[in-house]
């Protein structure tokens, strides 16, 4: 076990001095969510009205553009390790599909950290939201979550791509979840059978417990949402983990 | 007790949908050898590496890598093998220290430090080890993927065309280390398709289109193959093909005792090229031998 964690320790450290070299993959992790937010704020300025509740949307829009760029960028990162040989050198070095999916996550989860900071300080600067600390504490966690999920997410999708491409047929996917998560329309307002999919996105259980969040409710208040969202995250880094091929 | 035997394969074949890299392959490999799998792209050589390492399943046969079935003891198998794949496979932002050490660590290298120097100067990249990799020529990187499948003195190493892209002088220096490692007990199975190198292993196995055409030593598939020889006596040449050179050419040339009328002798050898080109020329006749018995049966 000490070794297992050892070794988690060690990949996390090689990712982690990759990404500090990498700087288009971390400007493009980090920038491209507040470029897109803060077209969001123009184009919701544009429909100001007194009736538009502006927040009840850009919270959860914010959290589907990290889910999206995190989930997109995972993906091809780890596509990209298996194309050049390095994933077949670590399992004969060897390396476990435990210990690689473990330390991509923590390290991707130190990017996830800053980006769910930044993304919501933007929000709160530019859309004025006025939510008190404990909110602010909350919807971050929340995010934070998010992304080391659509993280977890890009890591079974490059399990089943053999190139860079084959990542993006998934894309129609996680834009097929803006519908099923019931950002831009309360779910219970869908057919049924569209309801029972919604599940399937982590978009869902995100948007069910910010809406509660953004109302003041406390953040354990839907408590089943935020264990889904958990159970969610745990089941599909189990997903990613046994998908790891060690061979073909 | 020790194993004498690093590499066993009984029929072994594998198919990638409809095509078939590898055709009922049989080899033995003894521990402490160089042997070296030649062909062409495509002949199955790196097909073969791959299975020795679990990187691909068979479809069917048998083989085992130092006593050990892949698909049971890849664990045990991984601790033993140092691993060389054709293309670099390095972290190109990182430097060829960083590379290097993170693979010891997997390896759980003693003395670290030291040993990432020690194989950083092997392949001669002391000038540039805190330089990141993609900034590196094709052969440079090669020579960093090589040192990180040393790391730690493993006791068979696997090498998928190791040399293509360096200089001549290296290639000479890699070699040499490469015996040097052999006389310590360690097995190297190195696939390439330069001849020349070929000759230094101590053993071939000949691989095209993934059947196995020859396995034996280099001087021995040399031998048994043909050579010609030229005899000039006054305004008569004479040619000759000769089976068996060495042990032939005695015989053919004492009928001609001391004449003063000899002018000149020529002993035309096959070279490895020639040897293997013919093998693969045979094996394609006969391929097409069996499709053309297949039509009219």
């Amino acid at each position: 076990m000490t070794n297992m964690i050892k070794r988690v320790g060690v990949v996390t450290g090689r990712v982690l001095n990759q990404l500090r070299r990498d700087h288009r993959f971390v400007g493009i992790s980090l920038v491209f969510p507040l470029v897109i937010i803060y077209f969001i704020k123009v184009v919701f300025d544009a429909l100001a009205s007194p009736s538009f509740n502006i927040s009840v949307y850009v919270v959860p829009y914010a959290a589907f553009i990290i889910h999206f760029i995190t989930f997109i960028l995972t993906a091809i990162v780890l596509v990209r390790e298996r194309t050049a040989g390095t994933l077949a050198r670590m399992f004969v070095s060897g390396y476990n599909p435990i210990e690689i999916v473990s330390g991509y996550l923590l390290a991707y989860t130190v990017l996830a950290t800053v980006q769910s900071l930044l993304v919501l300080i933007e929000l709160n600067w530019i859309f004025e939201l006025g939510y008190d600390l404990g909110q602010l504490a909350s919807i971050y966690l929340v995010m934070w979550v998010l992304a080391i999920v659509s993280m977890a997410i890009g890591m079974l999708v490059s399990n089943f791509a053999r190139n860079e491409g084959q990542v993006f047929p998934f894309i129609p996917l996680v834009l097929l979840s803006v519908i099923l998560s019931g950002i831009i329309l309360p779910i219970e307002r869908l057919p049924e059978w569209v309801q029972a999919l919604s599940f399937l996105t982590p978009l869902y259980y995100v948007n069910e417990v910010i809406q509660k969040l953004i109302i003041g409710d406390g953040l354990f208040d839907d408590w089943p949402k935020l264990i889904g969202l958990l159970a969610y995250g745990l089941i599909i880094v189990s997903t990613a983990t046994l998908s790891l091929r060690e061979s073909d | 007790m020790k194993q004498t035997t690093a590499v066993h394969t009984q029929k072994l074949d594998k198919n990638f949908g409809e095509v078939k890299a590898l055709k009922s392959v049989s080899l033995k490999i003894e521990t402490g050898q160089i042997f070296g799998l030649l062909g062409a792209n495509g002949a199955g050589k790196t097909t073969l590496i791959r299975l020795l390492i679990d990187s691909t399943k068979p479809s069917s046969g048998h083989l085992t890598v130092s006593g050990f079935d892949p698909t049971k003891g890849k664990r045990a198998i991984r601790k033993l093998i140092g691993y060389m794949p054709q293309s670099p496979a390095l972290y190109e932002d990182l430097t060829p220290r960083e590379n290097i050490h993170f693979f010891c660590q997997a390896h759980r290298v003693k003395n670290i430090s030291q040993r990432v120097d020690d194989v950083i100067a092997f392949v001669g990249l002391s000038e540039r080890a805190h330089d990141p990799v993609y900034k590196f020529s094709g052969g440079m990187k090669q020579r960093v993927s090589l040192a990180c499948a040393l790391v730690h003195q493993p006791k068979m190493l696997l090498l998928d065309e190791p040399t293509s892209g360096i200089d001549p002088k290296l290639r000479e220096a890699f070699w040499e280390h490469f015996r040097e490692l052999t006389s310590k007990g360690v097995t190297i199975i190195v696939s390439t398709h330069q001849m020349n190198e070929a000759m230094y292993c101590d053993r071939l196995a000949i691989l095209h289109q993934g059947v196995l055409l020859a396995d034996d030593t280099p001087r021995q598939l040399l031998w048994n193959n043909r050579s010609r020889i030229k005899i000039w006596s006054g305004e008569q040449v004479t040619e000759k093909d000769l089976i068996n050179y060495p042990e032939q050419l005695p015989g053919e040339l004492q009928s001609y005792g001391l004449d003063s009328t000899v002018s000149r002798i020529e002993i035309e050898e096959d070279t490895l090229e020639t040897v293997v080109l013919r093998m693969i020329n045979e094996q394609e006749a006969g391929h097409l031998r069996e499709a053309k018995d297949d039509q009219y049966d």
